[in-house]
């Protein structure tokens, strides 16, 4: 149990101050790869909570595909990269005040919901019950069985982000 | 992995798949793809009309499927089922979807055919994202699940948001592709967050499951299910066009490809209803008293904003998008008698609806010529005199439109109405019938445009060069104008189809 707690306070430590440097960096690459590490970090959270899938998706999606398309973004829109001034506006102060107004709802429902109850201890769990009914495993099953025709559904949508893709980015 | 521990993997449990179910879901996937991988391959250019005449095959192939359905859930001894898991309802009311929204793919192929042409956009791009946007709606109304309806409807709304972007030298058309991408992202957000909490509330997201949840349990606190439905009916209130969550609609039918208009008018606005009637009337029929007073007050907004506002306008374009968002106050006030009498005339109005919207957008598309802008009133001026059966078939539709008798449309507005007043919603009657009449007056400006404005009047009318009606646009213009005058003669053989199309609710087995 302490090597847990170790290795959850060093990721929830790396994931808060790359928060903090995501929104306080000069250099808006700089401000995308902080992203990558507060999202990395989640990822490995979600690791030792033993969703090694969901951490892989993690990975993927929102490291793989939205902070690469946040660098693409820069890189094409951006003349100069480096340090900039301009990056703040006046609206951090509501922005602040927003962000903690969320923190203080989603810490408010989870005492409310969770507060008195503890983590069921490991030791006397059924590792390989919990695995099949919860792991990556599950999920698969859940996808070509319960959740078929959405999976199926989701490829037909690809197809026509694809095609329209295609359509919009061609000039004649 | 050696082949002792591969035997010992256990095979997954998939479910039975029917195919039969499916099969007009496959045919307009299977006619998308043919086609784009035939145009791709193909070395020379394909004679003229190919590739609409591919999607009307198609189209036309997908609705002998669903008679085929039809027969199968129409059978006594067979009825409705659900297929793959419990994910899809194969039922009356989907196999109507099914039909109403392939013949709105199949008008709008016949639509697009010159146009493109005309505009110097051929290709296959817009056939394939009509087919694939189509094969989203049919799965919104097919669906059982509401997951299987966000993702149904997303892949209807992205196909459309190219669409209406496809004219590419046109900004109308980019800035109508942008204004409908942003708004319509925001409202999947609204739709998937009420499927989220709907889901916390219940512990389903299967219609079957959701509805003997609802009537089984007496929820302590309901607040997560209302909230639920509130959001819910905000992402598919934007989908039908409803008010407050129209002001998309002008701008976006305007600026569109005008083909593309006629489809987004007819198909989005019936896959959106289908989804609509299927999660609030059918499945969260229990909570029928928190839901229809919201109801009630999208169609009164519905009917009294889109008739009002649709008076003002100087761009046949725009009237037709605000008379667009007075129907869906119609269709809303049959949904909103919550019985099965409202569905069958919601269902009623929108098949009527779909061939008259389609074939009005289609007028436009003539009268606007090349360059797709000529859609003020003036252009109407004296069409009567230059093709005189182009303005006869316009004032048809119109008429149907405005709910004259011996039209379709008269009979749509009775139904809905008789289901209003038999639900004992007397206002909600009265407010539909005022508001008809205000928009009456719109459809007969129109008219009155065409038969007696002088040409003349102006010194640009001069130079307007002549219309063309190009054989796929006559065609559907025949048909929706025939099916208007038929239907509105006689209505009982649609009548019959919208009645057994009321939807069934079904729990997986």
């Amino acid at each position: 149990m302490a090597a847990q707690n170790l290795v959850f306070a060093v990721l929830a430590v790396v994931a808060v101050l790359a928060a903090l440097r995501v929104v306080t960096t000069r250099n808006v690459v700089h401000a995308a790869l902080y992203l990558v590490a507060v999202l990395g970090s989640v990822g490995a959270l979600y690791v030792l909570l033993a969703a090694e899938f969901l951490a892989a998706v993690q990975v993927l999606i929102y490291i793989g595909a939205i902070v690469v398309l946040f660098l693409f973004g820069i890189m094409l829109t951006r003349p100069t990269l480096g340090r900039e001034s301009g990056l703040d506006n006046d609206q951090r102060w509501l922005a602040g005040i927003t962000g903690l107004f969320l923190f203080g709802v989603l810490s408010y429902v989870l005492v409310e919901a969770f507060g008195d109850e503890r983590l069921p201890r490991l030791e006397g769990l059924d590792r390989e019950a919990l695995t099949a009914e919860r792991g990556t495993g599950a999920v698969g099953d859940a996808i070509f069985s319960t959740y078929l025709v959405p999976f199926e559904v989701v490829s037909v949508l690809l197809l026509a982000a694809l095609v329209g893709a295609i359509v919009l980015a061609r000039r004649e | 992995m050696t082949p002792a521990v591969i035997a010992q993997i256990e095979p997954i449990a998939t479910p039975e798949i029917e195919w039969f179910a499916v099969s007009p879901l496959l045919v307009l996937v299977g006619g998308a793809l043919v086609l784009l991988t035939a145009a791709a391959l193909a070395r020379s250019r394909p004679p003229r009309g190919f590739y609409a005449l591919f999607t009307v095959v198609t189209a036309a192939l997908a609705v002998a499927c669903s008679a085929l359905l039809w027969q199968r859930v129409t059978d006594p001894g067979r009825g409705p089922f659900t297929a793959i898991g419990g994910a899809i309802t194969i039922d009356g009311f989907s196999v109507f979807f099914a039909v109403t929204i392939t013949a709105a793919i199949a008008l709008g192929a016949l639509l697009a055919d010159d146009y493109l042409r005309r505009e110097g956009l051929d290709g296959p791009e817009l056939y394939v994202l009509m087919l694939l946007s189509g094969t989203g709606g049919v799965v919104m109304a097919m669906a059982n699940d509401l997951i299987v309806v966000f993702l149904g409807l997303e892949t209807l709304s992205i196909a459309l948001y190219v669409m209406a972007g496809l004219h590419l030298r046109r900004l109308e058309s980019q800035e109508s592709a942008i204004k409908y991408f942003v708004l319509g992202s925001f409202s999947s957000a609204f739709l998937l967050y009420g499927i989220a909490l709907v889901y916390g509330a219940t512990g389903s997201t299967n219609f079957g499951a959701i509805a003997g949840f609802l009537s089984g349990n007496v929820l302590a606190s309901n607040g997560l299910l209302l909230a639920g439905f509130a959001l819910l009916l905000v992402g598919l209130g934007f989908k039908v066009a409803a008010v407050p969550f129209h002001v998309w609609t002008p701008d976006v039918y305007q600026g569109a490809p005008t083909p593309v208009t006629a489809f987004m008018a007819s198909a989005s606005k019936a896959a959106g209803f289908a989804a609509l009637l299927r999660v609030f009337v059918s499945t969260f029929d229990v909570y029928r008293l928190d839901w229809r007073p919201l109801m009630w007050g999208l169609a009164v907004l519905s009917l009294l904003v889109g008739s009002f506002l649709a008076v003002v306008q100087s761009d046949v374009k725009r009237m037709l998008a605000y008379s667009s968002i007075s129907h869906a106050g119609f269709i809303l006030v049959g949904a909103e008698a919550a019985s099965d009498r409202g569905i069958a005339g919601a269902l009623f109005y929108l098949l009527a609806y779909t061939f008259m919207v389609v074939g009005s957008f289609g007028v436009a598309t003539l009268v606007g010529g090349r360059g797709d802008a000529d859609h003020g009133l003036s252009a109407y001026r004296g069409l009567s005199r230059r093709r005189p059966l182009l303005a006869l078939a316009f004032t048809v539709l119109l008429l149907a439109q405005a709910g004259v008798p011996l039209t379709s449309g008269f009979l749509a507005k009775f139904y809905v109405i008789g289901a209003a007043v038999e639900a004992d919603s007397y206002a909600l009657a009265l407010i539909a019938m005022l508001s008809a009449v205000v928009a009456a007056f719109v459809y007969l400006r129109i008219t009155v445009a065409m038969y007696m404005g002088d040409e003349t009047e102006g010194a640009e009318a001069v130079t307007r060069p002549a219309v063309r009606v190009p054989p796929g646009a006559a065609l559907a213009l025949g048909v929706a104008v025939a099916f208007t005058i038929v239907v509105g003669i006689l209505p009982s053989p649609v009548v019959d189809f919208a009645r057994d199309a009321v939807p069934v609710l079904l729990s997986a087995p």
